[in-house]
C-alpha cells in the first residue's frame, strides 16, 4: 500500500472482549483471567473469557440461536461499532459496504460439535443446522445479512498478522473504489479443543494455572472475544466514494490509516522505513505476540525505525492472548491509553505507528493520523 | 491506452485436479469428454455412498511426510509448483512476492471424531501437535511461503465456495496496492469426511454424476483439487519477459445478505457482481464471449444463477454461452473459484468453449445459450468465471487473451 493513495479514516469502534459488550473505546482497568468452567478441566484452568450476556439485550432484535459463539460476538461487534460511528445505515449504500474479517481458528466450538455428533451417530448422521455454521467465513455471513450488506464479504487468516491484514486489506476495498464504508472485524472464541492444544503444546502461562499469578507472568493466556472497526473512505475519485465521503464529512475520527503493510519476511526496518516516507511516528503501539513489549522484538524495531524518543505503548496480555487476530484489540487498547483517550483531543495527536513482529522475521506496519 | 502498472496479468497457472498435475492434462481430458466422477462406496468415510471425484495419484512432495502438511497443503503446494514449473518462472522472481490462498478446510483433513471426545489424548497420539498446527486455514498460506522461501505478505481465505476467485480479485488488489510485485493466487481443497458428511447433511448431493443446468438436476458431487495463479502487473512481467498467458480485465466482489446457505431467488448479489465485474473491465454485455458458471447441479443455486445471466446480460445480441465445468470433476469447493478460472483461460488461450456434460433438458433461459455436446471453437477474446458461496458472497473475474 502506497503512501500516495487517499488515507482512510476509522469512524466507530465496537468489541466484545472479556470486558463485555461496549462500543467505543474500551475504559481501561484491570483485568484478571477467570476460571473455566464451559468444559471440565483436569484442574482450575483460567483465560481471558468474555463474560455471558443476552445479545438481544446489547442489540434488540438480534437473532442468534444456534449460531456459534464467534459469530454472536461479530454480530454484536459490528452493530457497536456502527452505532459508535453514528450511521445510519438506511441512508447508506449497502452495496457499497464490505465486511472483512479475521479469524485465526474460525467456529472451532461448533466444528467441535460437528465432530461430537459424528462420533455419536456416524458421519451419516451429522446436523445439517449445524454445518454451515462451521464455516470460517460463517461469522462474515451473518454480519452480512443481519445489516443487508452487499458489498465484498471476505473471511482472512494470517498466522501472526490476521487483523492487520483485514485492516489493510479493506482499506484496498475503500481505496480502489470497491467500496465507501468496512466493517473491519478480528477476534476468535475460546473452545475445549483449542484450550487443549494449547495445554498440551505446552503454551500456556503459569498465570493459567495459579490464581496467585499475575497476567504478568511469562507466556501466554488464551483469550477470546471480537473487536470491530468502521473505516470509511476519504474521498476517492470514484462517484460513490465522493458522495458518501461528502454526506459523512463531519464525522468524527479516531484515526486515519495512511499506509500499511505486512510480510512474512524480509529487511523489516527498511521496508517499514520506505513506507513511512518522511513520516516520523513518535508514538508505536506495540502489537507484538510473547514478551512484555519492553523489551521485545517489536520494541527492538521501533527504535531502530523511529529512534529512542518514541513512546511505547506495550502490547496487553488479553489482546496478546488473541494471537493472530489481536491487532485491532492492541489499537483499541492503544488509543484508550493515550493520555487523553477523547478523540480529537490535543493530546492525543500526531502520527502514531501500530506495530507486530514475529517469531520467524514477520512484520506488519501501520501508520495512523490521530486527528 | 493500458497502463502497465494497474494492468494485471496472469503469467503462470498451475492446476491438481482429478485428472493429474498441469493444465494440459485437464485440457485434454476435459476436451475429450472425460468425466471423472465416480461412484464410490465407503471411500471417503465409512457408510458413505455417492458421486465423487478423487485426484488418486499425488506424488509424494519432498519435506511433506511431516504430519505437520495437511493434505490441503500438499495440494496447494503442488499446484503451485506446477505454475511456477509451466510459466518459467524462477523462485527468486517471487523472493517478495505475496500469496493469497483459499481453503474452505485448512487441516480439517487430519482431524478425526475422536478429537472432541478427548481432545488431550488426542494430541498426545504421534504426530498429534503437529497434525493440529496444520488446521488453522491460514496455514495453507504458510506452507506454500516456507516451501518456496516467498517472504512477502500472506494471507489465506475462506469464504465457502467463491473463495478460490475471490483470492484472486484480493491478489489483484494487492498487486494495485503495490504491496508485493507477484503473487501467487488460488484454492485447493481436499475431500474429507467433514465436508462429505456436511453435504450429505444437507442433502445437496446427488447420488449420481451431476446435471448442472438441467430441469431434472439433483445436486452437486463434490471433487478435490487446487489451482494457483501467477499474477503480476504488465510492468512487472515485462521488465522479467515474462510470457503473458491472460490479462485480468476485470474482478468484482458482492453478497446476497439473504441466507447462510441459499442464493438469493433472483441471483441479484450475482447480476450486481456481473455488472461491477463488467464496469471495471469496461466491457459491454456483448464482449463478453463465454461464462465459465458457478453450476453446482443444485436445484436451488443453477434456478438463481441461470435468472441472474438473464438479468446481467439482457439486451444481448446473441444468448450468452454459459456451461458449468463442475459435471467433469465436481465441486471442488475452496479451489472451485481457481480451477474455474484456469480453465477460463484455457478457454480463451485454446478458443474451445467445454459444454456442460449430462445436460438434455437445459432450464428454460431465452437469453442463455447452454452449452452442451460439442466443444464450440467461435472467436473468444473475453471471458468470464463465475463463482459463488455460502454466506451469499459471489466473485466475478472476467480474462482476456491479449492485451487490447
Amino acid at each position: 500500500m502506497t503512501s500516495h493513495l487517499p488515507s482512510v479514516t476509522i469512524t466507530g469502534i465496537g468489541s466484545v472482549s472479556p470486558h463485555g459488550p461496549l462500543a467505543g473505546l474500551i475504559p481501561l482497568s484491570p483485568l484478571e483471567p477467570t476460571a473455566i468452567s464451559a468444559w471440565a478441566t483436569p484442574g482450575p484452568r483460567r483465560a481471558f473469557l468474555v463474560p455471558p450476556f443476552r445479545p438481544a439485550d446489547v442489540v434488540p432484535g438480534v437473532k442468534t440461536r444456534r449460531l456459534d459463539r464467534l459469530s454472536v460476538w461479530a454480530l454484536i461487534a459490528s452493530a457497536l461499532a456502527i452505532k459508535d460511528a453514528e450511521i445510519d445505515l438506511s441512508q447508506v449504500d449497502r452495496s457499497r459496504v464490505a465486511v472483512v474479517f479475521a479469524t485465526a481458528f474460525g467456529c472451532v466450538e461448533l466444528t467441535e460439535a460437528f465432530y461430537l455428533s459424528a462420533a455419536a451417530n456416524g458421519w451419516n448422521g451429522t446436523d445439517p443446522i449445524t454445518f454451515p455454521e462451521t464455516l470460517a467465513s460463517a461469522p462474515t455471513s451473518h454480519v452480512a445479512m443481519f445489516h443487508s450488506l452487499r458489498g465484498p464479504n471476505i473471511t482472512v487468516s494470517n498466522k501472526y498478522f490476521s487483523g492487520e491484514s483485514a485492516m489493510i486489506q479493506a482499506a484496498g476495498l475503500l481505496r480502489h473504489g470497491q467500496a465507501d464504508l468496512a466493517i473491519v472485524l478480528a477476534g476468535d472464541a475460546l473452545a475445549r479443543t483449542l484450550y487443549s492444544w494449547y495445554e498440551e503444546a505446552d503454551l500456556l502461562s503459569p498465570a493459567c494455572y495459579n490464581l496467585d499469578r499475575t497476567p504478568e507472568a511469562d507466556g501466554f493466556i488464551p483469550s477470546e472475544g471480537v473487536a470491530a472497526l468502521v473505516m470509511e473512505s476519504s474521498a476517492c475519485g470514484d462517484v460513490h466514494s465522493k458522495a458518501h465521503s461528502e454526506a459523512r464529512s463531519r464525522t468524527r475520527s479516531y484515526a486515519r490509516m495512511s499506509s500499511g503493510r505486512w510480510a512474512a519476511g524480509g529487511q523489516p526496518a527498511e521496508i517499514i522505513g520506505r513506507m513511512l516516507g518522511g513520516s516520523d511516528p513518535r508514538l508505536i503501539i506495540c502489537s507484538g505476540n510473547g514478551a512484555p513489549c519492553a523489551n521485545s522484538p517489536t520494541a527492538g524495531l521501533a527504535r531502530e525505525i523511529v529512534g529512542e524518543g518514541a513512546i511505547v505503548i506495550p502490547a496487553q496480555s488479553f489482546a496478546q492472548g488473541l494471537a493472530g487476530t489481536g491487532a485491532l484489540f492492541h489499537l483499541i487498547l492503544g488509543l484508550s491509553s493515550m493520555p487523553s483517550s477523547k478523540p480529537g483531543s490535543s493530546s492525543a495527536s500526531g502520527q502514531a505507528l501500530l506495530l507486530g513482529t514475529a517469531r520467524d522475521n514477520g512484520f506488519a506496519a501501520m501508520l495512523l493520523e490521530l486527528p | 491506452m493500458t497502463d502497465p502498472y494497474k494492468t494485471i496479468v496472469v503469467t503462470g497457472v498451475g492446476v491438481v485436479s482429478p485428472y493429474g498435475i498441469g493444465l494440459d492434462c485437464l485440457q485434454t481430458g476435459m476436451l475429450s469428454g472425460k468425466c471423472c466422477l465416480e461412484r464410490t462406496k465407503d471411500e471417503v468415510y465409512p457408510g458413505f455412498e455417492g458421486t465423487i471425484a478423487q485426484v488418486r495419484s499425488l506424488p509424494p512432495l519432498a519435506g511433506y511426510s511431516s504430519p505437520q502438511y495437511s493434505r490441503t497443503d500438499q495440494l496447494a503446494v503442488m499446484a503451485a509448483q506446477n505454475a511456477m514449473a509451466s510459466s518459467g518462472c524462477e523462485r527468486s522472481a517471487l523472493l517478495d512476492g505475496g500469496i493469497v490462498m483459499a481453503s474452505t478446510l485448512g487441516g480439517l483433513t487430519e482431524i478425526d471424531t475422536s478429537i472432541a471426545k478427548d481432545p488431550a489424548a488426542w494430541y498426545r497420539r504421534p504426530g498429534g501437535l503437529l497434525r493440529a498446527a496444520s488446521y488453522p486455514f491460514a496455514h495453507v498460506a504458510d506452507a506454500m511461503g516456507e516451501h518456496f522461501g516467498i517472504r512477502g505478505p500472506r494471507c489465506a481465505i475462506s469464504v465457502a465456495c467463491a473463495s478460490g476467485a475471490m483470492a484472486i480479485a484480493l491478489a489483484a488488489n494487492m498487486l494495485l496496492d503495490e504491496a508485493a510485485p507477484i503473487v501467487l493466487a488460488g484454492g485447493c481443497d481436499p475431500l474429507c469426511p467433514f465436508t462429505l458428511s456436511g453435504f450429505n447433511s444437507l442433502q445437496a448431493l446427488d447420488p449420481n454424476p451431476c446435471s448442472p443446468f438441467d430441469q431434472n438436476r439433483k445436486g452437486t458431487n463434490l471433487g478435490e483439487g487446487s489451482a494457483v495463479l501467477i499474477l503480476e502487473t504488465l510492468a512487472g512481467a515485462t521488465a522479467r519477459n515474462a510470457n503473458v498467458l491472460a490479462v485480468l480485465r476485470g474482478w468484482a466482489m458482492t453478497n446476497d445478505a439473504f441466507h447462510p446457505t441459499a442464493p438469493q431467488k433472483e441471483g441479484s448479489g450475482l447480476v450486481d457482481c456481473i455488472r461491477l465485474c463488467m464496469g471495471m473491465a469496461e466491457v459491454s454485455v456483448d464482449d463478453v464471449g463465454y461464462v465459465n458458471a458457478h453450476g453446482t447441479g443444485t436445484p436451488l443455486n443453477d434456478s438463481a444463477e441461470a435468472q441472474a445471466y438473464e438479468t446481467a446480460f439482457r439486451g444481448r445480441k446473441l444468448p450468452i454461452p454459459v456451461s458449468s465445468t463442475k459435471s467433469y470433476f465436481g465441486h471442488c469447493l475452496g479451489a472451485a473459484g481457481a480451477l474455474e478460472a484456469a480453465i477460463t483461460i484455457m478457454a480463451i488461450r485454446s478458443g474451445a468453449l467445454i459444454p456442460t456434460l449430462r445436460l438434455t433438458h437445459p432450464i428454460e433461459s431465452p437469453g442463455v445459450d447452454w452449452l452442451r455436446g460439442e466443444v464450440k471453437r467461435p472467436p473468444l477474446p473475453l471471458a468470464m468465471s463465475a463463482s459463488s458461496g455460502f454466506g451469499g458472497s459471489n466473485t466475478v473475474l472476467i480474462f482476456e487473451s491479449g492485451l487490447s
